[in-house]
């Protein structure tokens, strides 16, 4: 029975020893990796630099170290999704309504070395709508606090451009809701808000936000249907609405509230819910970040005027 | 026993292993001369210098899965610049509009046109949002989300030094790309694309259902639909049996080109030059094979189908005893709903479409508009009028007879009232089939006067 045994440890190890000699030995290779230069894509795409490549170095890359990519690719869409590229008229329109409607605003409140440090640096921008098989359109949207992609751009129009209706000025404030609201989770993730805020709605959270209406949504003390579907989506939302619906515009959303939902929350609660993330919304600003909210909210509310109506 | 057994498993296994790493010993040296990389950027180049060398551009047909077929001009720089004409519409045919591409190394190399330009209109989804209403391609065929479901970035299947042969790499469209030549070019640059597409848009001021071409001594009918690019033949062969065909087509400077030749067993034609609209005599004169031929609307078609109305009938009652719809009601001298069904109401009801509903009763039929309540959830039927079970005469026509009225009072006048009295026209209707969940009932008396039905 030992002998047994003590053969067979003997067995392992020669067999181990032979393995290890084998793996170390065997595959020995020299060849050298070639001129990685010549790579093909290695670095980026490549194309001869035009007029609207050079405004976004000189207005966005420069100064903020912003990249903006305007030209087609597929590896930035999902692959079961049909989407077009914008039409290159319409980029530099777009990324300058950004530039006044945001960084400017903020740039004036925060300062520039907090533009420089926060911002996302990665635009994409697309022509079309992203149409998704529940029927919805996403209109934008954003990764780790460095990509966003917005959507549609084909149908931007500001006042001013040629074929501008009233009715364009929902789209552009789509895409001023879009960033603010990205922008919003970036300065979260940074440094979190107040736990009291996830207090104030706690229980109305829901996964079914798409199948509510604005107007349902704010009698249960929300500022949009998507805010329902979590607390820090709720945050962003009230930053990006109170941004871009301005301090008067706000107020209106906020007094139009009547009647009792469903869940039983009254006007007097709505309203009153709305009016605590509110006043959490700009303490935060106001102790986190230096900034007087209601200045960057009117600041911000003339820019979007200026570019609408 | 046991041990010996083990003891020699184990000698198999070091045996085994030792032949699977002694086998990693290689030898040979690379394939190619140059490596990968070196031979994809010359791949890049080798495309780059054909497409922007091309001193006249190049002809270019796009078929996208979704339908149709549609011919650009494109002229590349070698500056990521592109020109191109399109015959998608009017305007896209005579103004030049100018985007990028770029050839980039994706799984194949790959030519990708990578802002908007006149051949993303294929491929744009349409918008239906509260903010935006906008239809592209939707009169083409194009779907919201999807569009025509064509493509803006290709894989080069081959290129020779006067063709270039691509497939589009999300939804497999084909394009094919010819080196234009001078005289090409400067048609092109003329806007002379536009010309037999404006032609061919008289089309729809031939009000006659059936429109005859006679050419090369023999007879066809022909279906043109220039929103969708498709063209169909109906003609009898020499076995005096009935066939059709169906090609999609698209423009060039001189004409139409089918993108599947018809051949009917005695001559082949590729497509249409000198399309050319005669106001007085309400017809086309165009050319095929150097033989000028008329294309002129006529009252009877070419050939009677004399199975489709009971086909019509029986797929209504085989689809499990549901009916044929149409929206439109019946269109009569180029003008849809012509008896103004779509302002039809009953109390605070709207009209919905019209329906015929086979074996409604065991020895009739119904012919009715069907109407919406107000909540707009429920479909509801106040009145109709039942014809007598389906009879074919012998030439293949369909004459219905009234056996009475159902339901509420049926209107003696107004919409449902035309419709009605058209319905029982005494000279019946030729019925032809369209797809396969939709048939066309033509007025035998005036085939200017027709129904779409379809499930």
């Amino acid at each position: 029975m030992m002998k047994y045994k003590a053969k067979r440890m003997k067995v392992k190890i020669s067999l181990l020893v032979i393995c290890l000699t084998t793996l170390f030995s065997s595959c020995k290779k020299e060849e050298p990796l070639g001129n990685v230069d010549n790579i093909s894509g290695l670095g980026g795409d490549m194309w001869a630099e035009g007029p609207i490549d050079k405004w976004i170095y000189d207005n966005l890359t420069v100064p903020y170290n912003i990249a903006v990519k305007y030209k087609w690719d597929q590896s930035e869409i999902a692959l079961n999704r049909t989407v077009v590229p914008v039409k290159e008229e319409q980029v530099i329109p777009v990324m300058s309504a950004i530039k006044k409607a945001w960084i400017d605003v903020y740039e004036a409140e925060a300062g520039s070395l907090f533009v420089k440090k926060y911002t996302p640096k990665f635009f994409i921008l697309e022509g079309s709508g992203s149409y998704n098989p529940d029927g919805t359109t996403t209109l934008g949207t954003a990764e780790g606090g460095r990509k966003v992609v917005l959507y549609q751009l084909n149908y931007f129009r500001t006042r001013g451009m040629p074929g501008f209706v009233p009715a364009d000025s929902s789209l552009i404030k789509e895409v001023f809701h879009t960033i603010h609201h990205e922008f919003g989770h970036i300065l979260h993730q940074t440094v979190m808000y107040p736990l009291d805020y996830k207090r104030i709605s706690v229980g109305l959270y829901t996964t079914n936000w798409n199948n509510i209406s604005d107007a349902a949504a704010r009698l249960d003390g929300f500022i949009s249907p998507y805010s329902m579907s979590g607390p820090d989506e709720d945050f962003v939302e009230m930053i990006s609405i109170m941004l871009t619906e301005g301090r008067a515009g706000f107020d209106r959303i906020v007094n139009s509230i009547t009647g009792t939902s469903p869940n039983g929350t009254t006007a007097d609660e709505a309203k009153s819910r709305l009016r605590q993330k509110e006043d959490i919304v700009v303490d935060y600003f106001n102790k986190v970040w230096k900034v007087d909210f209601y200045s960057l909210q009117a600041r911000t509310r003339t820019a979007v005027e200026g570019l609408i109506q | 026993m046991v041990q010996y057994l083990s003891t020699k498993t184990f000698s198999f296994c070091l045996i085994a292993l030792l032949a699977v790493f002694a086998a990693c010993k290689k030898e040979q040296g690379p394939a190619f001369d140059q490596s990968p990389d070196e031979r994809i950027n010359a791949t890049l180049a080798k495309y780059q210098t054909l497409l922007s060398g091309s001193q006249y551009g190049w002809k270019a047909v796009v078929q996208p899965a979704g339908g149709g077929a549609y011919s650009f001009y494109l002229k590349f720089n070698d500056a990521n610049r592109v020109v191109m004409y399109s015959d998608f519409d009017s305007s896209t045919a005579v103004t030049p509009g100018e985007s990028s591409y770029r050839l980039k190394s994706l799984q194949q190399p790959s030519l990708i046109f990578d802002t908007y330009s006149y051949l993303h209109l294929l491929s744009d989804p349409n918008e239906n949002t509260t903010t935006i209403q906008s239809n592209v391609n939707g009169l083409r065929g194009g779907t919201l989300g999807q569009g025509l479901q064509s493509d803006f970035e290709f894989a080069f299947d081959t290129a020779t030094t006067d063709s270039i042969s691509l497939t589009g790499r999300q939804h497999g469209t084909k394009a094919y790309f010819v080196k234009a030549t001078q005289q090409e070019a400067a048609a092109y640059e003329n806007r002379q694309l536009a010309a037999p597409l404006l032609q061919l848009q008289n089309i729809n001021k031939i009000l006659y259902y059936f429109k005859r071409l006679t050419l090369g001594g023999k007879q066809y009918d022909v279906s043109i639909n220039d929103n969708t690019k498709t063209i169909s033949f109906t003609w009898i062969d020499n076995n005096g049996a009935v066939r059709i065909f169906n090609t999609t087509f698209y423009y060039t400077t001189t004409g139409i080109v089918f993108t599947t030749p018809f051949n009917d067993g005695s001559q082949t034609i590729t497509g249409f030059t000198g399309i050319t609209w005669n106001d007085a005599a309400n017809s086309f004169t165009l050319s095929a094979n150097n033989t000028t031929g008329t294309l002129v609307g006529v009252n009877s078609p070419i050939v009677v189908d004399r199975e489709a109305p009971i086909r019509w009938w029986n797929a209504a009652l085989n689809a499990g005893n549901t009916y044929w719809i149409s929206v439109d009601g019946f269109h009569v001298n180029g003008v849809d709903d012509a008896y103004n069904l779509k302002s039809l109401r009953s109390g605070t009801s709207s009209y919905f479409y019209m329906l015929y509903w086979p074996q409604y009763g065991a020895t009739y039929d119904l012919f009715a508009p069907v109407f919406l309540n107000e909540a707009k959830t429920e479909l509801e039927l106040f009145y109709g009028t039942a014809p007598r079970t389906l009879t074919i005469n012998a030439d293949g026509r369909v004459v219905f007879r009234e056996l009475g009225t159902l339901g509420a009072q049926y209107p003696a006048t107004g919409p449902a009232a035309l419709s009605r009295t058209q319905f029982y026209n005494a000279g019946g209707y030729y019925f032809v089939q369209t797809s396969a969940t939709s048939y066309d009932m033509i007025s035998a008396a005036d085939a200017r006067i027709w129904i779409t039905w379809e499930m």
